[in-house]
């Protein structure tokens, strides 16, 4: 199937997150160039305002793609995603409790409260699907089930406080507007350091993907694998998340993309997923920004406009799940 | 599995008990308590005080309006469920609530003189849509199994949720009002909604009951039914038909409500068995009762502030869903 090598490929995908950010930069309302960009030009406007969004959006769209990546290989579902099993619901809740409850409280507390829903979804699926066997269709169910509660939470206080909503509507949709420098640091450090754990585990997700009773039977703790792996996937989806809102399907379509570039090895599907989550959320900031300007439609209607035709097409692909 | 003609009755009067029973909560509690003396007096007609008049021209329609929604949900759940032999199948899981709602946004952002009884046209094509998406979607490439049903279906109802998103977003003057109605609402409801109700989820009862000895049959798995010789594509047609009724009728007047559709089915097949003649009226029976009484606790989430009945529902049924999908789905 594969007929280029990895290394091409990835060289590939980073020359594309390299042009998409450029013209991304340059899409807004007001229009700049990729020249003036590169040559110095609008340096103001650029610095502050255009390229911490193009950071932001390649920590992130790396996050939510291999978030997604090692999810597929824990469930051993190629249709689950961060946002199918509740943890971005469980941290849309958190975040919007505390907009709508703590208007008083520092900028700060809104991620660390985000990070913290998504770990109580954590903890539910490990009450609901892992106490037992742990069945990679139970997780996917039980995610759902924990997502729809945390869903009537939102809507509670979405109606209960309707003055305050506004601004949890905004992030609830998933944005990257109004961010700078400060959320960058906040989230640069958990990308880096769990994308290097998610590295060093890569054979575990290869074993996983061979079905329970081989990885047994290659002496992988299958239980342990699962419950580590989600750990990771959920501290990664979850910060991503934290920053920039609940931002929905490219933790979805990102590591299908990459997999059919890349293949199943681990090794390479990752770093694959992470650029290719980055050109998707670069495209879809940018459309967000340039379609109705000033008008900004936040990122995630539009990953979700994109993504639903794919999640179709990928459907009639994928012949047995 | 039969169950005896006694566990029938018993059910049945247990239930229509039961019903009265919230029937007379939902018109007497609430922000403003009425008492027996008026309740009755506005009942017949035979008294005029304020709290008689609250109960005509408001308590009394939005009970009827939560009974009517609530077995048009729960029949339209179990004929999902006998016809995909799928134990998730719900109107919310495949996509019905959520295509409903998004065209019924769409309509009241475009045409904002539109009555219910034309907007209720709308959420008929979205619920038709939004299911065909989703069944489209889980259907492909082999069987339908339940992970895959709910999987699809979750993300066919998150694009479509970020759809009406953006309608809101675009149209910021009525953001509040949708989003009460988007969390599904029968407060404020009243005469013309009830009367919307009666003939739309009437027609769709009465077709499904019509069609239940099918349903029984279609419920024993396609191939089964396929060598009873039932004809499997007009019996999809007739189902969807129904579905498209009752949960689009319900949509256009309270908004997406979720997890009646879920719950009630199962608990009927658990009391009465599966023979849909008996299946389908007591789903009917409670699916009313659940969703008035989700209705009068609705009241008192927020107190005296009204909540959105779908928040209580989803409160409800969220546990019980939890528990379908720690026995990975296969409960009966």
């Amino acid at each position: 199937m594969k007929t280029k090598s990895p290394f091409f490929i990835i060289s590939v995908l980073i020359g594309t997150v390299i042009v998409t950010g450029l013209l991304s930069a340059g899409v807004g309302a007001v229009y700049v160039s990729p020249v003036a960009i590169l040559s110095g030009e609008q340096s103001f406007l650029f610095m502050n305002f255009r390229l911490p969004r193009i950071v932001l959006a390649l920590l992130v769209g790396a996050g939510l793609g291999i978030s997604g990546a090692i999810l597929q290989a824990v469930i051993r579902n190629p249709l689950a995603s961060p946002d199918v099993i509740g943890i971005t619901k469980g941290a849309g809740f958190a975040a919007a409790a505390t907009i709508i409850l703590f208007p008083s409280l520092p900028p700060v507390a809104l991620p660390v409260a985000a990070f913290l829903g998504a770990g109580l979804v954590t903890v539910g699926l490990y009450l609901f699907a892992f106490r037992q066997k742990v069945q990679p269709a139970t997780l996917a169910l039980v995610g759902i089930a924990l997502g729809a509660i945390f869903q009537a939470g939102i809507q509670f206080l979405t109606v209960r406080y309707p003055v305050e909503t506004n601004a949890a509507l905004v992030w609830l949709t998933g944005s990257l507007w109004g961010k700078d420098w400060s959320d960058i640091w906040m989230l640069l450090p958990w990308i880096l350091v769990f994308f290097g754990i998610a590295m060093f585990l890569t054979k575990k997700m290869d074993l996983l993907q061979l079905g329970d009773d081989v990885a047994e039977g290659l002496g992988e703790s299958v239980r342990g694998a699962r419950i580590l792996l989600l750990l990771v996937s959920v501290v990664l989806a979850g910060a991503s998340v934290a920053i920039v809102g609940t931002l929905g399907f490219v933790g979805l379509i990102a590591p299908h993309i990459a997999r059919q570039l890349v293949g199943n090895k681990h090794v390479v599907l990752l770093p694959a997923s992470a650029l290719t989550g980055m050109a998707l959320l670069l495209v879809a900031d940018g459309l967000g920004r340039g379609l109705f300007p000033p008008t900004e439609i936040p990122a995630g209607i539009i990953t979700a406009v994109i993504g639903a035709p794919y999640f179709l097409y990928l459907l009639r692909r994928i012949q047995k799940t | 599995m039969k169950k005896s003609n006694r566990m029938i009755a018993m059910t049945v009067f247990s239930g229509v008990l039961l019903l009265f029973l919230s029937l007379f909560f939902s018109l007497s509690i609430g922000a403003y308590t009425v008492p027996f003396s008026d309740l009755w007096g506005g009942l017949t007609g035979t008294s005029s005080t304020e709290a008689a008049e609250v109960i005509r021209t408001l308590r009394l329609p939005r009970a009827l309006v939560a009974i009517l929604i609530g077995a048009g949900l729960a029949v339209a759940g179990a004929i999902m469920q006998a016809m995909t032999n799928n134990p998730l199948a719900s109107p919310q899981i495949f996509g019905v609530n959520a295509g409903g709602s998004l065209l019924v946004v769409i309509a009241v952002v475009l045409f904002p003189d539109f009555s219910p009884s034309e907007i209720v046209y709308f959420a008929f094509i979205g619920a038709a849509l939004g299911g065909g998406l989703v069944f489209f979607a889980a259907s492909s490439g082999g069987g339908m199994t339940p992970v895959k049903l709910a999987l699809a279906g979750i993300t066919i109802h998150m694009f479509l949720t970020s759809l009406i998103q953006s309608v809101v977003i675009f149209n910021e003057t009525s953001t509040e009002d949708v989003l009460f109605w988007l969390a599904g609402g029968v407060d404020g409801t009243n005469w013309g909604d009830v009367q919307l109700l009666l003939v739309w989820v009437g027609i769709g009862l009465l077709i499904a009951l019509m069609f239940s000895p099918s349903f029984t049959i279609m419920s024993l798995g396609e191939e089964v039914a396929r060598g009873l010789g039932q004809r499997i594509a007009l019996m999809r047609i007739v189902a969807s038909l129904i579905v498209v009724l009752l949960a689009g009728a319900a949509v256009a007047v309270a908004g997406p409500i979720g997890f009646v559709g879920l719950i009630v089915p199962h608990i009927a097949r658990k009391l009465v068995g599966t023979d849909y003649k008996i299946v389908l009226p007591v789903c009917a029976l409670f699916g009313g009762i659940l969703l008035s009484v989700a209705d009068v606790l609705s009241r008192f989430i927020a107190f005296p502030a009204e909540s959105p009945v779908g928040i209580v529902t989803a409160l409800i049924g969220a546990p019980f869903f939890l528990y379908l999908a720690q026995r990975g789905g296969q409960a009966s």
